[in-house]
Formats: structure tokens, sequence, C-alpha cells
């Protein structure tokens, strides 16, 4: 399911980075980021660690001071404002909660900093206690709650005095996997139900794409992919982006002519690239689930249709992952691929067997450029 | 005295780290907490014989020398050279744990604050001046502070004042040493609470809107405020009873409780009121700890809420 939510009225540019870097002696952990934050929208900042995108999010909230670069919010430059006039809210990944305040007074002291008269709290800390369901918590110290509760006071101390945006750090890290997903639920519905601008980070990719209208992928400093989730998957912008999201098979192929070429001997057929000349190495990208693997008897009952490949492999090894199944495959060459199909579709061969492995011209992407390193899974971080 | 401090620190963090919700609502049984005490008798025997036998023994000489009734406690307050005694023990106690909180604060931060190493060295300082012989370093301040000392003479020679300061054999002196030498004792604590104060919280007070100084007195203080308390509970009571220091920077005319006490057994003889004395000591340092339990929120006699 995709949280994507069309909404074409709010298109406003809300936050600017531009030209951003952040280096630390000859480490460079921002790389000439540029980036538009929309009004409203729910960004999130995916990449293994240590590429860039937490500094990038403490330079946002003024913990870090850019290398150089601008930040701009409303036309305003947010550079040299202290973090406490910066009015962002932000949830950090342990909480970060007051240990010696209780959840009421947690969630009523940024209040009490704006010098809030008593009733207006009082409003505004049972409004929030009542969002984010803790009122029978409210006199309890941090230490008395449980790791998810804490967290959602931390959200409800982020959103009580109203910030524009709303910055989080990995909140949900150190959860177990249920309550992150109940979280998650939460957090798209209180992004939906308040209309404020979120940016949040994570390495979690499912996690991005359960939350976020926009994924921005980093890797080494720099934005190398972003769009929507759904783009991002079944159309990566580049190879890295292509390894990153999810499985993808590649091969490795040699261009002839338009729309042609040769995979370790084999005719295939590619969509139509620009750049792409005649003799030149490239790579096809096919994700796992738009492959077929059909046994010889299968394949020469269903003919090939027009506008899909096929190559021939052996199967190496056979996974059962309950809904789904895989199969490994490796051609005569020797590139390994990975077909995933539902179980119930069903796959008859046995390791050892002679497969024909088949996909579409138009699920697979062409990539003329690109690194070997960005083939390898987790190849995000320095 | 690292065991002592330990046991402090542990007193007012063990309870908080196993804060159950609603410990304080639900006790178990009596008979189920006391459980396994039989396991304490040998330890309990020990302090008995060794510890309250005497102690005992003590506070009877108090009522029962030279002849039974409360008579030695009447002298102690009635006697006004008596009164001025306990006026300086306090006063003097009470100004060197200010002025060891006020230069053993911003030590403790610095240790916390400055990088690892660095760190290390600083605390290393510290503790190796607490395990420098204790006469050593009151003599040395002697020697520092004495009207023909370094300080009075840099002082003549910068033309800051033309006769030398009194800066001995007074309370002055007393309070000099004793500040100096107390700063250990409520540095280690509080670099220890410091220590575990996560700085994100310090970023989330920041971010919330609270400015440095906000910060510091709203978020930082009262995180601060279980070693700040048992660092200067501490030092309060170690002043109170200490002999040396003031022994040897003191005068003779302002005397403190301990070396009142000693004068009364080694040139009086006057066993009872020593003893009276002594137990007087004891009693406002059982009060004194009493009070801080009872501000420690998470202590067994504290106001549990």
């Amino acid at each position: 399911m995709s949280a994507v939510i069309k909404d074409d009225t709010r298109n406003q540019t809300l936050v600017s980075l531009r030209g951003l870097n952040k280096h630390y002696g000859d480490f460079t952990a921002v790389d000439n980021l540029d980036l538009e934050i929309q009004d409203g929208e729910f960004l999130t900042f995916l990449g293994s660690s240590g590429s860039g995108k937490s500094t990038t999010l403490s330079m946002l909230a003024g913990f870090e001071t850019p290398s150089s670069g601008e930040i701009l919010v409303d036309g305003q430059s947010l550079v040299s404002v202290p973090p406490h006039k910066r009015d962002i809210g932000m949830v950090f990944q342990r909480y970060s909660l007051f240990p010696h305040l209780n959840v009421r007074d947690n969630i009523g002291f940024p209040l009490a900093i704006r010098k809030l008269g008593a009733d207006e709290t009082r409003k505004r800390v049972e409004a929030m206690l009542k969002l984010v369901r803790l009122e029978p918590f409210a006199h309890r110290k941090p230490s008395q709650m449980s790791g998810g509760q804490q967290q959602r006071v931390a959200i409800a101390r982020a959103l009580v005095y109203e910030p524009r945006i709303l910055l989080m750090d990995e909140p949900l890290g150190a959860l177990d996997k249920k309550l992150r997903e109940d979280l998650q639920d939460e957090l798209r519905q209180l992004h939906r139900r308040l209309g404020i601008t979120i940016v949040y980070v994570t390495h979690d990719q499912e996690e991005a794409m359960r939350l976020s209208q926009r994924i921005a992928i980093f890797s080494h400093g720099r934005i190398v992919g972003l769009g929507t989730g759904y783009d991002l998957y079944q159309n990566p912008p580049n190879a890295f982006v292509a390894s990153f999201l999810g499985n993808s098979n590649f091969l490795r192929f040699t261009a002839s002519g338009n729309g042609a070429g040769h995979f370790e001997g084999q005719p295939v057929t590619v969509r139509l690239t620009p750049g792409l000349a005649n003799g030149q190495e490239a790579l096809i990208m096919v994700r796992p689930e738009k492959a077929l693997a059909l046994t010889v008897e299968q394949a020469a009952r269903e003919p090939l249709p027009a506008g899909w490949n096929e190559v021939t492999a052996t199967v190496a090894e056979l996974l059962f992952l309950g809904e789904s199944q895989t199969c490994h495959v490796v051609t005569q060459g020797g590139t390994a691929l990975t077909v995933k199909a539902l179980s119930a579709a069903g796959m008859p061969m046995q390791p050892g067997d002679q497969v024909r492995v088949r996909w579409a011209v138009a699920d697979a992407c062409i990539y003329t450029d690109w690194a070997e390193s960005d083939l390898s899974k987790g190849a995000g971080a320095h | 005295m690292k065991v002592a401090i330990n046991a402090l620190h542990n007193a007012q963090g063990a309870p908080s780290g196993t804060g159950a919700p609603g410990a304080a609502e639900r006790r178990p049984p009596i008979s189920q907490r006391w459980r396994g005490s039989r396991n304490l008798l040998p330890a309990l025997l020990f302090l008995g014989l060794f510890f309250f036998a005497p102690l005992v023994g003590l506070l009877l000489r108090g009522v029962l020398e030279p002849e039974p009734g409360l008579g030695n406690y009447a002298q102690l307050f009635a006697n006004s050279a008596y009164a001025r005694v306990l006026f300086n023990t306090f006063s003097v106690a009470g100004l060197v744990t200010l002025i060891s909180v006020l230069l053993g604060f911003p030590l403790a931060w610095a240790i916390t604050l400055v990088p690892k190493g660095w760190g290390r060295w600083l605390l290393n300082i510290v503790l190796l001046s607490m395990w420098t012989s204790l006469l050593a370093r009151t003599y040395s301040w002697l020697v520092l502070l004495q009207s023909s000392g370094v300080i009075n003479k840099a002082l003549m020679a910068m033309g800051i004042i033309d006769a030398p300061l009194e800066m001995v054999h007074n309370l002055t002196g007393v309070v000099i040493g004793m500040s100096y030498i107390m700063i250990p004792f409520i540095v280690l604590p509080l670099q220890a609470t410091m220590h575990a104060i996560d700085p994100m919280v310090l970023q989330a007070g920041s971010i919330c809107g609270a400015s440095p100084w906000t910060n510091f007195w709203k978020v930082f203080l009262p995180l601060c405020r279980s070693g700040l308390f048992s660092g200067a509970l501490m030092v309060f009571v170690m002043s109170l009873g200490y002999y040396v220091t003031p022994a040897l920077l003191g005068g003779a005319q302002n005397m403190m409780l301990p070396e009142f006490i000693i004068q009364q057994v080694q040139s009086f003889l006057n066993w009872g009121l020593a003893s009276a004395a002594a137990a007087l000591l004891v009693v406002i340092t059982l009060v004194l700890f009493y009070l801080y339990l009872k501000l420690q929120p998470e202590s067994p006699v504290g106001n549990a809420r």
C-alpha cells in the first residue's frame, strides 16, 4: 500500500537547502546538497549509516553548522539562527525526554519556555495527551513508561508548540517490529490530520515506503534519488538506487544498434535509451518479481510474447518464504539472478534444472553509467 | 573514602534504576521484603561489636559522667564559649560547602565536557590531590598562606596590599584549607551525575525553545541535583567533624567542635563533656542525612508520589 496522497493544492517550497556542505576535517559528511522541501509534505531521508542523512537533519535543527551553503525557510536564512529560535520540532532516536519531569510537564516544557498562560498551557497539553492517547499516564515519569509510550510523549512535546516543521531522527529505531508498525500508522494519520511538514530520517526502506510521500536517498553525503517510493522503486534513476531499494538483478550486456544488444551471446531487446552507443557495455536491471522462471517444457508450451526477453540459466537454489518463493539461477556466463514469485503460482523446477528466465522489456531499466560498488547492497556508507 | 562516595551515590541511584512503575503504591508484604535477611547476620554482628557498642558507650558517658543527668548537655549550650565553638563549626562547614560547590561544579563540568583523554587527566589530578598525605597538603597551605608566604609576598610585590594579610591561625585559613581538601568529594559524585546526563536531552531542551541559560537552569541543574546534594551533604558532614586542618591552620581562640572534643579529653580529661559534644555531632549528622533522604524523591523515606 502506498502512502502517497495526491494533493496538489500545497506545492509551495517551505525549506530550501542550497549547496549545503559539511566537512569534519578531511571527511565530507554532506557534499554540496540541494533540496527543496514542500510545505506539508512527509519527506524521508533514507540511507545507510554514515550517508549524511542525520548530519543534514542536524543542520536543519541547528545542532551542526554547515561548512558552507544555505538553509532557507520561507526565503529566510536559518544558518545563523540558534536552535532555540528556529521554532522547529524534533523527535530523537532515544526519546530524550526530561527525566526529572513527569509526562505532563515534559509536554508543557516548550510552552513554559514560551511563557504561555496557565490555562492555555493546560488546554494545549490536554489536547496533546489526547492526541497521543496518553491521558492516563500524565503523572508518570518517563522512566516508568515503555519505549513506545515515551516516544509518543516525545512526539507530543515536539508538536505542542505547533511548529511548521517536525524533524524525526530514526524515532522508531529502538522499538520492536510490531510496535514500530503501529506507530508508523499513527504517524501517517497524525501527518494527514495536522498537515505539518515532516522530515523523517531512517535506514529502514520499508518504513520509508510506508510513511512518506517523497523519499530522498542518501549516499556519500549526496542525494542520489528523490521521488515517491513508487517511482524510485519502479524506475530507479541509477544503479545505486536500484540496488539499494529492494532487490535487483543486474545483467551486463553489449549494445548493438537501437534498443538491442547481446547478453552473454544471447540476443536481448532493451527499451530505447538515450546515450546508448553501439558496442557499449551497459546494465539491464530487472526486479526479481518482474522476472519469470520457466522450465524447458513450460517454455516450449508458452511461446515468448512480443516485447519479452528470454535467457537460459541453471537453477542453483529454491527458497520457500511463506507467501512468496525465490529461485536463484546462474546463467552460462556466471551471472547470478533471482526470480521471485508468489507461492500460489508454484515453481516446479529442481536445483540443477535448466530454466528459461523471461522479463518484459518495459519492466527493465537500462544504466549506461555506474560504479562497481553501486551494485553491492548497503554501499551507501563511507 | 571512595567507598563512602559510592555508597552515597548508590543510595540515591539504585532505587531510581529499578524504579518499576508503581513501586511506591504496592509494596510486597513485609515477610517477603525481609526474606534473606539472615545473610546480613555476620555484617550486623561485626557492626554491632565494633561500631554500635563503642558508640553506645560514648553516648552513655555523656549522660553518666561526672554524674548521671543531662548536665553536660546543659553546659554545652549554656556556656557562651562552647556555643561559640558550635557556631564556628557550623559557619565554617557551611562556608566550606558553599565554596567547594561553587568551585567544584565548574570543575566537574569541565571534566565532563573536555575530550575524553583530557577529562581523565583532570580527574586524575583531582584524585591525586586526594591521595596525597593530608598533613603534607595542610602544611603546604601553611607555607603558602603565612605572613611571609608566597601569596602575601606576591600581593605585596604587586602593590595590592601594604601589610601581609592574616590568612592562617584563624578561620580564614581553616576555610581556605578545608575547601581545597573537600573539592574532590564534591567533584566525584557531581562528575558521575553529569556524565550520566544524556547530552541529547540538552539538545531536546534547546530545540524546544530553551536558550542556553534557560536550558542550564531548567534542565541541566535539576538533572545534577542528586550529585550536587550528595556531594554537598558529604562535604558538610565531613567538615563538621574535621580535625587535622582546623588544628593546623586554625587559631587557639577560634576552635571547632572536633578540636574542642580533643581538648576536653586530652587536656581536661573531661570525658563527659567530650562525649556530649561527640553525641551532638552524631545527632546533627543523622538529622542532615535524614533530610537529604527526604529531599531525594527516589529514596525509601522520600515523599513518594
